[in-house]
């Protein structure tokens, strides 16, 4: 800043706008959602300020709420641990497929359809066989009738079927990241690294893992938080049920502030994703730091 | 949204200049308070736009056909209104009000559930109470009896109502031939052994949407109706006279759980909506379906219109009166009480009111209202099913309403959840008294 000798004001001046809409628009809100949290309100009628009521029955009284989050922190485990093989698959799409840009966008094609229809879609490939369900009808076709099962009806492995359908549509999204990634690294060093004798795989592991470190740490960061705010999916395909087997944090939320009408104890909730979100966020950026300076 | 309330304000505008100029003319356009005798008619000269909130969007339903025949007439007859729909679909509706609710920015006509559903709006003060509407050109007398007490607060009525329905079982009879069943069952016994039979032909016994949660609890509750051997039990509940531990409540488990144990629901019935689920009865792939009877009407329009019948519920272990029903008064018309022209408001409302039956009688749409219609039903052309079904409503001896409109929205959650339970794995009936007992405490 010193180079460039601008008064202080002026930067004030210019970062001013932009600060007041995020204050508005982020701060505000989360600060008045912390407030409601105090309250016990139906959102209707008047509302009772009752300190941390809320916070403790969350946490102490509330049955739903803690394998929520249970359910919601595996989905986001799932979805970091699909990154890797994400990577895995850039490289490889990198280095054998010559024009691997045109297969990165069939991959990158469920994205771009909205989660209704994709939701729509695959629950009528788990529909029960009577309905006309895909995967059980091919389960059955195979002779392995002893698989089929009603996926999204059946409390244990409801949730499981959520995930894989959640993965199955962001592993292009990530692909693409990692893909672009690696594509825009200067291939100078790569050059250069075959001069040394670095090829293959070897180049993989010296030149491209520890330069992709801050564009892998993007998609971690993406996929973490995407998952913990889950809620679209979830919301088409099952609502939560059968009797909230399925229910992550933010459905949870949506149906004691909607349905239910505790608009304070809805608000209650989202304080904590708020919480759990803004925690995690520092915690993976602490993790990639240490990361990149390891092979930066 | 914010062109809306720019358009509202331009209208408030132009309606407080055209307001300020006839001042000068002399002539008292205020038809409020002050007046009262005097309806709106006279101030024909005041622009008046009211906004009216409805549940009726598909435009092949009769809903639709008799709002709009309706307004368009009141438009037509009153030049100075101008009615502006806002149409969503119920649980838009819903949601739509509860936030319009919290910044108290409810529109002039909105729809509300009766009982414990109205309630928190009324207690908020939103609704303006209708007795004098009612009063108007005999409107109050043309509801059935006791029907607008699901209404009434204090002793002031704050909706009128779209209809009044009743739970019955629709059966195929083509099927129920094909599994030898000869007659309807009058016993949950019988009814649990035609289930039997049906499965045993590969025919899905009973469609249901229980993805819905609330088609599940309709049914429950229609079992506890009879368990407890009368209406009243969620009443007697809420006033502390009973428990959920009452073995009414968990005997109606028990049978419940005979039904789902029996195979009497689809396969993955939690992950089939309320449509859906109806629609495996309409297309003739299941033999009955027990819901309400605003279904008559698409059931006429089915393909398996002409195999359809009605029976009531059957009486459950010799306890219960078939004659007694689930009753489902209807969504209500209500005004708000912040409304800037109550009085207009509640003139077109009372004219929609009056015309609401008369409309639905044309529209085929006749069973399950709440209005009391002349005309014959046969002479009209209805079906079969929809006469007879019509002719239960001559017996109907009392009933209860359904869960979530006797319990607070919090406790109807943790029942409609519980319920859905049921349909996925088995469950002690003291597990599911204690489930419901626990919530109705916490949420008091």
């Amino acid at each position: 800043m010193n180079v460039l000798k601008v008064p202080t004001r002026t930067i004030a001046v210019f970062v001013l706008p932009a600060l007041l809409l995020y204050i508005c628009l982020v701060f505000v809100p989360i600060i008045v959602s912390f407030y409601t949290g105090l309250l016990n309100w139906d959102g209707i009628t008047a509302a009772k300020f009752i300190g941390f009521g809320n916070f403790k029955n969350m946490f102490l009284h509330d049955p739903i709420f803690w394998p929520s989050v249970l359910r919601t922190l595996l989905y986001a485990v799932a979805s970091i641990v699909e990154i890797p093989f994400c990577l895995l698959m850039a490289i490889l799409l990198n280095r054998y497929v010559r024009k691997g840009n045109a297969l990165v966008s069939i991959y990158f094609t469920p994205v771009i359809l909205s989660v209704v229809i994709i939701g729509q879609l695959w629950s009528t490939i788990y529909n029960p066989a009577a309905m006309g369900g895909m995967l059980n009808g091919v389960l059955t076709s195979i002779g392995l009738e002893r698989w089929t099962h009603n996926w999204l009806t059946e409390p244990k492995i409801a949730m499981y079927c959520i995930y894989v359908v959640s993965l199955w549509q962001y592993f292009g999204y990530h692909l693409l990241i990692q893909f672009t990634g690696i594509q825009n690294l200067p291939s100078e060093i790569y050059e250069a690294a075959k001069i040394d004798g670095a090829d293959g795989f070897k180049a993989d592991r010296y030149i491209t893992l520890p330069l992709i470190v801050p564009i892998f740490k993007i998609s971690v960061v993406l996929a973490f938080i995407g998952s913990l705010q889950a809620f679209d999916l979830v919301m088409v395909m099952t609502g939560g049920g059968p009797a909230h087997a399925t229910d992550v944090i933010s459905t949870h939320m949506y149906n004691s502030s909607i349905l239910s009408q505790k608009y304070g104890y809805g608000s209650a909730i989202a304080t904590f994703l708020v919480l759990v979100c803004l925690s995690f966020t520092v915690v993976i950026n602490l993790i990639f730091s240490r990361l990149e300076k390891k092979f930066g | 949204m914010i062109l809306n309330s720019k358009k509202m304000i331009g209208v408030a505008l132009t309606g407080a200049l055209t307001l300020s100029l006839t001042a000068c003319g002399g002539t008292d356009t205020k038809t409020t308070d002050s007046g009262s005798a005097t309806t709106g008619d006279k101030s024909t000269d005041k622009k008046v736009t009211i906004s009216f909130q409805n549940i009726y969007p598909d435009p092949t339903t009769p809903s639709y056909k008799m709002l709009h025949s309706i307004v368009d007439q009141y438009q037509k007859d009153h030049p100075n209104v101008t009615i502006e729909l806002d149409t969503l679909n119920t649980d838009q509706q819903k949601m739509k009000l509860k936030t319009q609710a919290a910044s108290k920015e409810v529109p002039d006509i909105t729809i509300v559930n009766p009982a414990a559903q109205m309630k928190p709006f009324v207690d908020a003060k939103l609704l303006a109470p209708l007795n004098d509407m009612l009063d108007q050109n005999g409107l109050k007398d043309t509801y059935q009896k006791g029907l607008l007490d699901n209404y009434s607060f204090d002793g002031n009525t704050y909706a009128v109502p779209d209809g009044n329905n009743i739970e019955v079982v629709y059966y195929n009879k083509e099927l129920f031939q094909q599994a030898g069943i000869a007659k309807t069952p009058t016993t949950f016994d019988e009814l649990l052994q035609d289930v039997k039979a049906l499965k045993a032909k590969g025919i899905t016994p009973i469609a249901i949407g229980e993805k819905d949660s609330w088609t599940g609890s309709f049914l429950f509750m229609n079992i506890l109706l009879r368990t407890y051997g009368g209406p009243g039990f969620l009443k007697d509940v809420v006033d502390g006279k009973k428990t959920f531990n009452d073995p009414a409540f968990t005997l109606a488990v028990d049978r419940f759980q005979d039904l789902v144990q029996a195979g009497a629901f689809p396969d993955g019935a939690t992950s089939i909506d309320y449509n859906a689920g109806g629609n495996i009865f309409k297309t003739g792939k299941a033999a009955m379906y027990i819901m309400g009877t605003w279904e008559t009407g698409s059931i006429d329009a089915s393909s398996v219109a002409s195999k359809v019948a009605a029976f009531q519920f059957p009486t459950v272990d010799g306890k219960g009166d078939v004659n007694q029903y689930m009753l489902a008064p209807g969504s209500a018309f209500a005004v708000s009480a912040n409304s800037e022209h109550v009085q207009e408001t509640k003139d077109f409302l009372n004219y929609f009111a009056l015309n609401l039956p008369k409309k639905q009688f044309e529209y085929k749409n006749a069973v399950g209202l709440g209005q009391k219609i002349d005309g014959d039903l046969k002479a009209s052309g209805y079906s079969d099913l929809a006469i007879s079904v019509a002719g239960l409503f001559n017996n109907i001896s009392g009933g209860d309403l359904a869960f979530d409109n006797t319990m607070n929205p919090a406790t109807a959650q943790a029942h409609l959840g519980s319920i859905q339970n049921l349909f996925v794995q088995k469950v002690d009936a003291v597990q599911v008294a204690k489930e419901h007992q626990s919530a109705f405490e916490a949420n008091k």
